[in-house]
């Protein structure tokens, strides 16, 4: 079996799955994956719900991305190990060494600190690439199109100033 | 300590006890059933990690333009989702369920949600991915992220809902074409698909996750 499968197989199964989740027979709802992050926060921290609105807020979908969460855990594990064969501990990718720098505690810094912000900007417009590329846009939503394109053209000048790419291929 | 910060729940819950609160408030709604919803996270872990999108080199090596996959495979799956759901609640079979345009949100959210995915490598979806493979950089970078989510729900009503403004409104694209929805969304779905093609294809691989595989199997080789 191959260990991988090309980008339009990816597409078509992918897009499958977003109609099984719309379909009335499915889900009847849309796939997203950031509102189970504020949700397990609250889990874990014992957030009380009569004091802050948010957690009453997204209880419903929190606790379903919650449980798709773990799927999700289960399957890039599963696929990981006995598919792509490419399950390993480590600290720092590959590329970040190449594009930027070997130290792991620079790596790890820049993660916790991506990590914080990617979930602020994340729940400010409601959706992620899960919540609103995909899913909002496949509905021909316009606050998916503006997310969408702000995204790319932050995310491709980020790239170019943060990683150094100069003379490298 | 913590409860001098924020405001815990008094019916002293272990975190075992919350998270089968969370599992019964699924079966409470009518969203599927657990075990759906569950097989549906399956699939949708098993193809992110199948295809390799999770991958530092493919987000990250997309921000900085030396790989393509991600839009490729993006676009590709929102013209054909956005062609068939066109149909499917048009027959009944589906429902919208539209985002606010909430723009001051869309705008800073979108930006931090870029400048973070590329340094990051991988965005919500394909984070977990990335952590059931191993990655404990990514697994700090959720720690980050579930601060993150504290902070936001902690000052949500006092910062962050003022600061996302007034939704103007939930409009999809047929709204300002009415008359011809459907050649719309066929224009949409096509226009994207074509664009999903039209992408070169570029790629940056992952010598450490290669050379862990036999030589006739390397993707770059193949």
């Amino acid at each position: 079996m191959s260990n991988r499968l090309p980008w339009w197989m990816g597409g078509i199964l992918m897009s499958g799955l977003l109609l099984l989740t719309f379909s009335i027979y499915g889900a009847d709802r849309a796939i997203g994956a950031s509102t189970y992050v504020p949700y397990v926060a609250s889990l874990i921290f014992d957030l009380d719900p009569e004091k802050y609105s948010y957690i009453a807020h997204i209880k419903n979908s929190g606790s379903w991305e919650g449980v798709m969460l773990l799927g999700v855990l289960f399957g890039g594990f599963i696929t990981s190990v006995f598919i792509t064969k490419s399950f390993r501990f480590s600290l720092i990718p590959t590329a970040w060494k190449k594009y930027k720098n070997q130290s792991v505690l620079s790596r790890l810094l820049w993660s916790f600190f991506s990590g914080f912000i990617m979930i602020i900007g994340a729940r400010l417009a409601g959706g992620c690439t899960s919540g609103h590329f995909m899913s909002g846009m496949s509905q021909l939503a316009i606050s998916a199109m503006i997310f969408g394109g702000v995204v790319m053209i932050t995310l491709v000048i980020t790239g170019k100033l943060f990683y150094n790419t100069k003379g490298k291929n | 300590m913590a409860d001098v910060i924020f405001v815990v729940n008094e019916s002293n819950t272990t975190v075992t006890d919350r998270v089968f609160q969370m599992v019964e408030n699924v079966i409470n709604m009518e969203h599927g059933s657990v075990a759906l919803v569950f097989l549906i996270g399956v699939i949708f872990g098993g193809i992110i990690q199948y295809t390799r999108v999770d991958k530092f080199e493919k987000i990250a090596g997309f921000s900085m333009l030396k790989d393509t996959i991600i839009p490729k495979m993006l676009f590709l799956t929102v013209g054909l989702t956005s062609i068939g759901l066109y149909f499917m609640i048009d027959a009944g079979q589906a429902h919208y369920h539209v985002k606010p345009i909430i723009l001051q949100g869309l705008i800073i959210g979108g930006i931090l949600f870029g400048i973070s995915m590329a340094i990051l490598g991988k965005c919500p979806g394909t984070g977990p991915v990335s952590i059931a493979e191993g990655r404990i950089d990514v697994l700090i970078g959720a720690i980050g992220g579930l601060f993150g989510g504290l902070v936001f729900t902690l000052y949500y009503d006092d910062f962050f809902k003022p600061l996302m403004g007034e939704s103007l409104g939930n409009s999809i694209l047929t709204d300002f074409f009415s008359g011809n929805e459907e050649t719309t969304a066929l224009v949409f779905g096509v226009l994207v698909i074509i664009i999903s093609i039209a992408i070169p294809k570029l790629e940056l691989f992952d010598e450490a996750d290669l050379s862990q595989l036999p030589d006739d199997q390397r993707a770059n080789k193949t």
